[in-house]
């Protein structure tokens, strides 16, 4: 892991250029500007968008405030997937910056779950910690942590410190060294073309015959129509 | 609420190891997917004799699936039946949730405006990161709107609002459902093989099988307003298999039609 630290650096650091706008139907004492952010790919949009809630507050009532939510081409943006994630499977082809529009009534009950405070984001956060821990380790190595570990992890999140962040992280990356990985793979594919969300499945890092197994071995087993066929 | 008495665990109620390994596909999977859809099948005939509502629904991609139940109820707890298709069967109205049947086909004690039937969803899904059968539900009234956990929770009753609070479990939280993407509640699985263990661990004393999904929904479901009636148990230790029981009487006669 330590040879993959630029890489984990790259990816915690990512941003995507973000243009927020406030739907034109809300009510407002005066016009509302838009508000320019960077978004960090690896967060939650709830998380992250204090900012972006307190300066269109400043121009609306209370009356006219309730739950804050976040649509892009009509589309309801599901705070619960990472931004990195929102932004790929629906704005990736777009150019920058993206440009998200700012709700505060009618809130899509049928889409979206409802993120009434931070301590749901992070609840969601840790049980997907926890899950793919169940998967690497049978939940061993998350379960062995004290609480103030797992405060560490989200902490370090919520606040972008990359060092904090890792200082636990690298524990739940490790293996013992007579294997050869993890006892599955934690990963979900995702795709706008599907009604379900998302394909999660049992998948070992090693095959039967001891080879380790990559990405495109994974891409054919559980998602054989997202790879080419041979010689096409 | 008018709850009827759930199943209670018998003490020393058995567990057939041999019969849950055979299912087994994956090395050391203590519950592994095809054994949950077997207990699911066996939960679901049972269901259907009594009408109780339960059904399959496979995905779109038919790789997996999972078991559901719909349920209307009026705000104030009696339940509303369709009479007429059976005489000693209460059943439920139809599954699909595109079809919303109007109120006159239904018989109510109480004179009722459309705002207050309620609709219960159960959805019995595989978790395969923790290799345990998880809970997800939601209600809304007739004219879609959600909801809130606090106005299910109302019409649960206080003893299983305790049990829910004592229990082994985390809490109930609002996640996405992994078929539907739509949002639901979920009773967190984590901790289900933690109180599921004693109950299969109970095996070799009585060679009675029991349904690993009956038991375990008869421990979740009440608390959170969803009744598993007594003949499921009943049902459950008559093995498909076994010498007098109605199910196997049953078996024996399609295989002799054969």
């Amino acid at each position: 892991m330590t040879d993959d630290k630029d890489v984990l650096r790259d990816v915690w650091f990512g941003r995507i250029p973000t243009c927020f706008t406030l739907y034109q139907d809300e009510i407002t004492e005066r016009e509302a500007e838009p508000y320019y952010l960077l978004l960090p790919r690896v967060s939650y949009l709830t998380l992250v968008t204090d900012k972006v809630k307190k300066h269109f507050q400043k121009v609306m009532r209370q009356e006219d405030i309730s739950e804050i939510w976040f649509e892009y081409e009509g589309t309801p943006l599901k705070w619960h997937y990472p931004i990195g994630l929102l932004f790929d499977l629906l704005a990736s082809s777009s150019a920058l910056p993206w440009n998200i529009t700012v709700h505060f009534k009618s809130f899509p009950e049928k889409d979206l779950l409802h993120c009434p405070s931070k301590d749901v984001i992070e609840a969601h956060f840790m049980s997907c910690v926890k899950e793919a821990d169940a998967l690497k380790h049978k939940s061993q190595v998350i379960n062995e942590m004290q609480k103030k570990d797992h405060k560490q992890l989200w902490m370090g999140l919520q606040n972008d410190r990359f060092d904090q962040f890792w200082a636990i992280n690298r524990k739940l990356m490790e293996y013992p060294a007579e294997e050869n990985g993890f006892r599955y793979i934690p990963f979900r594919i995702y795709q706008t073309t599907t009604e379900r969300p998302f394909i999660q499945k049992l998948f070992r890092p090693v095959s039967t015959d001891g080879q380790l197994h990559t990405l495109g071995d994974l891409l054919k087993e559980v998602c054989p129509s997202a790879v080419a066929p041979e010689g096409s | 609420m008018n709850w009827q008495p759930s199943l209670v665990l018998l003490p020393g109620e058995a567990h057939g190891w041999r019969s849950l390994f055979s299912f087994s596909m994956e090395e050391n999977e203590f519950f592994g997917e095809k054994t949950f859809q077997h207990y699911c099948a066996e939960f679901i005939k049972h269901s259907q004799k009594i009408g109780d509502g339960w059904e399959w629904r496979a995905s779109k991609d038919c790789s997996d699936g999972y078991m559901c139940k719909t349920h209307f109820q009026v705000k104030n707890g009696t339940a509303v039946s369709h009479q007429g298709t059976s005489d000693h069967v209460q059943t439920f109205l139809p599954v699909e949730e595109a079809l919303d049947p109007p109120l006159d086909d239904l018989e109510v004690n109480e004179t009722t405006t459309a705002a207050e039937v309620i609709k219960y969803e159960y959805h019995v899904l595989y978790s395969c990161s923790y290799q345990v059968p998880v809970l997800y539900f939601r209600a809304s009234f007739l004219d879609g709107r959600p909801l809130a956990l606090k106005d299910i929770w109302e019409g649960v009753h206080e003893c299983y609002k305790m049990r829910l609070l004592q229990g082994p479990w985390d809490t109930i939280t609002q996640q996405e459902h992994p078929i539907l993407g739509q949002p639901f509640f979920v009773l967190h699985p984590c901790k289900t093989s933690e109180f599921m263990t004693p109950v299969l661990k109970n095996s070799q004393k009585i060679n009675r099988n029991v349904n690993y999904i009956t038991s375990w929904l008869s421990m979740v479901g009440p608390a959170v307003g969803l009744n598993v009636p007594l003949s499921y148990a009943t049902a459950a230790s008559q093995d498909e298999g076994n010498v007098d029981g109605q199910d196997s009487s049953i078996e024996r006669k399609s295989l002799e039609e054969h």
